[in-house]
């Protein structure tokens, strides 16, 4: 018979305190989540439109995850599963050095780390299409058992991949095997999952018509999602909002931000 | 079935047994169905003495006959609610969560089920001294978030401690998994002392696994899981809650299709209808005996930023005796009150 591991919630409680998440460079998008930044051990969901900064913030977390343990960060890798080849590499540059960079200032003294060190913490997958995303998908848990420092995983973007050649139940049914696979995955080695998805139109819904893609049901599944948009009136063409619209641990909230050229900041 | 044991019954030896498994007399139901002139021949018993074998099967293993006398004082005895500690959902649900039963709390994505549940452990935990079973299917119990709830209640740390270490938490994630974890209950290779109530947050993410699959190999994992989820509800005297989620669906009203094209119907508001639909099919429809609905209110006034209203609605129930009474709730940072 199967051993179940059956915690009490002391050990969790210890557990889910002993490590940092990974924080976004933005304080006010840090706090609405009340857990200061991305928790490790769960799924996030980033919502948005074209434009709205889901890959941006994407690209800022796997730089944060970089911040040295001196500075309460984690010290570890990151893994970028690029459905939708929105990544470009000179741009994850650009916000990991000057995300460095500031942690330099912060310290007073150089960071012990070459710039393509830096870089080499970055593991980049290209999984476009179905069967190849669903053939990494597969892969994980053995890559993430041979490369014990990721701490973080992006996935831009989860609907991608499903948005030809299957059928709506085939798709939920897989959807939620990979979920149930990438959640087992991050509890297990403390891993914080971040996944961006695209908005969808659901005529007639009475909450709005403008929905996540994916359904009700998919809805259910990520532990937080997170709303990205951009604010209509505005002086600030780099300020964005986020709603918190799921949270196990904090209310629903607003912060604002801004994408600037070394990354997230906070808007002034 | 079961086998055919020497130690169960005093004419049977150990050889005449074997002789049985060699003429493919292995179970119970085997012997019942052999014609008792065989096995009187293969056994070397007198025709007596098979049939008292035969009627022996037959008390021990057929269903207990019991009469409504005892069986109401065996309920007396044992406790048959377990109050959710929240005054207004006690008395939509007189008095409780039924004990011996499975409840289901459905809603949308977002309508605080979660944090219900969380609550419902909390509570639970510290009233009663029973310990709570929490199966967590999607990585969603945080204990940061029901220790701040304790503190938010001005708990010391020490029965903090005491109510945090009697909610326990597994993490399962496939339907395999399920079925075994409650078979290790049943059969009580996998104890937890003074286990009063166990959720499962949540059920469709395991069953959403199978969707899609031909085989129905979901449809058959549910049935097994109901009815072990059965048998520990009565024989442990525990709670059982199921999470369950809710899905929107979006009929177009087709009422005008009759009209001219050219006439007013361009003009016309669309209508949309929208239904609310539980999941998990028809078979589990009527698994619970008792299923409440959560809903997320929209608040409308400044001052109650901190705080959110929930909507409690009984919807099925075999056991209240009014359907669709409802409650308010509050959401806050002291967790569902």
């Amino acid at each position: 018979m199967k051993a179940f591991k059956i915690s009490n919630t002391t050990e969790l409680w210890q557990k889910e305190t002993s490590l940092p998440a990974v924080v976004s460079f933005s304080q006010s998008l840090d706090n609405i989540l009340g857990t200061n930044g991305f928790q490790l051990g769960s799924i996030t969901e980033l919502l948005g439109l074209p434009g709205s900064g889901k890959t941006q913030l994407c690209l800022q977390l796997c730089a944060s995850v970089q911040i040295p343990k001196l500075l309460g960060g984690l010290n570890a890798e990151a893994l970028y599963i690029d459905t939708n080849t929105n990544f470009t590499i000179t741009r994850f540059r650009e916000i990991l050095s000057a995300s460095l960079l500031r942690c330099q200032t912060i310290l007073g003294e150089p960071l012990q780390m070459t710039e393509d060190e830096a870089l080499s913490k970055l593991h980049y997958v290209n999984a476009f299409g179905l069967e190849k995303f669903c053939a990494f998908m597969y892969r994980l848990p053995k890559f993430i058992e041979a490369h014990p420092n990721i701490k973080l995983i992006a996935i831009d973007s989860i609907a991608y991949p499903f948005k030809d050649g299957i059928s709506t139940k085939q798709r939920t049914g897989l959807l939620f095997r990979q979920m149930a696979e990438l959640q087992r995955i991050a509890v297990q080695y403390q891993v914080a999952v971040v996944l961006s998805n695209e908005m969808s139109t659901r005529v007639g819904l009475s909450g709005g018509a403008v929905v996540g893609s994916l359904g009700d049901a998919w809805a259910h599944r990520c532990n937080v999602r997170l709303l990205l948009s951009t604010p209509q009136v505005t002086q600030d063409p780099t300020e964005r909002l986020a709603l918190l619209l799921k949270s196990n641990v904090a209310p629903s909230t607003v912060a604002r931000f801004k994408i600037t050229e070394e990354g997230i900041r906070d808007a002034e | 079935m079961q086998k055919l044991k020497a130690q169960n019954f005093h004419n049977l030896s150990e050889s005449v047994i074997r002789t049985l498994a060699q003429n493919r007399i292995v179970t119970l139901l085997d012997f019942l169905q052999e014609d008792v002139s065989k096995l009187t021949l293969l056994t070397k018993l007198s025709l007596q003495d098979v049939l008292t074998i035969r009627n022996e099967i037959f008390t021990r293993y057929s269903a207990p006959l019991i009469n409504g006398t005892a069986l109401l004082t065996k309920v007396y005895q044992s406790r048959y609610r377990i109050s959710s500690g929240i005054d207004s959902l006690d008395s939509i649900t007189n008095g409780g969560f039924p004990v011996r039963h499975i409840t289901e709390i459905c809603g949308l994505a977002d309508s605080g089920k979660t944090q219900m549940c969380f609550q419902l452990a909390v509570n639970v935990a510290k009233d009663d001294n029973g310990t709570v079973l929490y199966v967590d299917t999607k990585g969603d119990f945080s204990a940061v978030r029901v220790q701040k709830m304790l503190e938010a209640q001005g708990y010391s740390h020490k029965d903090m401690a005491s109510i945090m270490y009697r909610i326990r938490v597994v993490h399962i994630w496939t339907m395999e998994d399920m079925v075994e974890l409650f078979k290790g209950i049943k059969n009580k290779s996998l104890e937890i002392k003074n286990l009063a109530l166990v959720i499962v947050d949540s059920l469709p993410c395991l069953m959403f696994q199978h969707l899609g699959d031909d085989n129905k190999m979901g449809l058959s994992f549910l049935n097994i899981l109901v009815n072990y989820s059965r048998f520990i509800a009565n024989e442990f005297n525990v709670a059982i809650i199921y999470i369950n989620i809710q899905t929107r669906w979006i009929d177009n009203d087709i009422s005008d299709l009759e009209d001219d094209a050219e006439s007013t119907s361009a003009f016309k508001e669309p209508a949309y209808i929208e239904k609310k639909n539980r999941c998990l099919g028809k078979y589990w429809e009527s698994v619970p005996v008792l299923v409440i609905q959560l809903e997320k209110l929209d608040y409308s006034s400044k001052e109650n930023e901190t705080c959110t209203q929930l909507k409690a609605s009984v919807i099925t129930s075999n056991i209240t005796q009014s359907n669709n009474s409802q409650c308010i709730l509050n959401l806050s940072i002291m967790g569902v009150t």
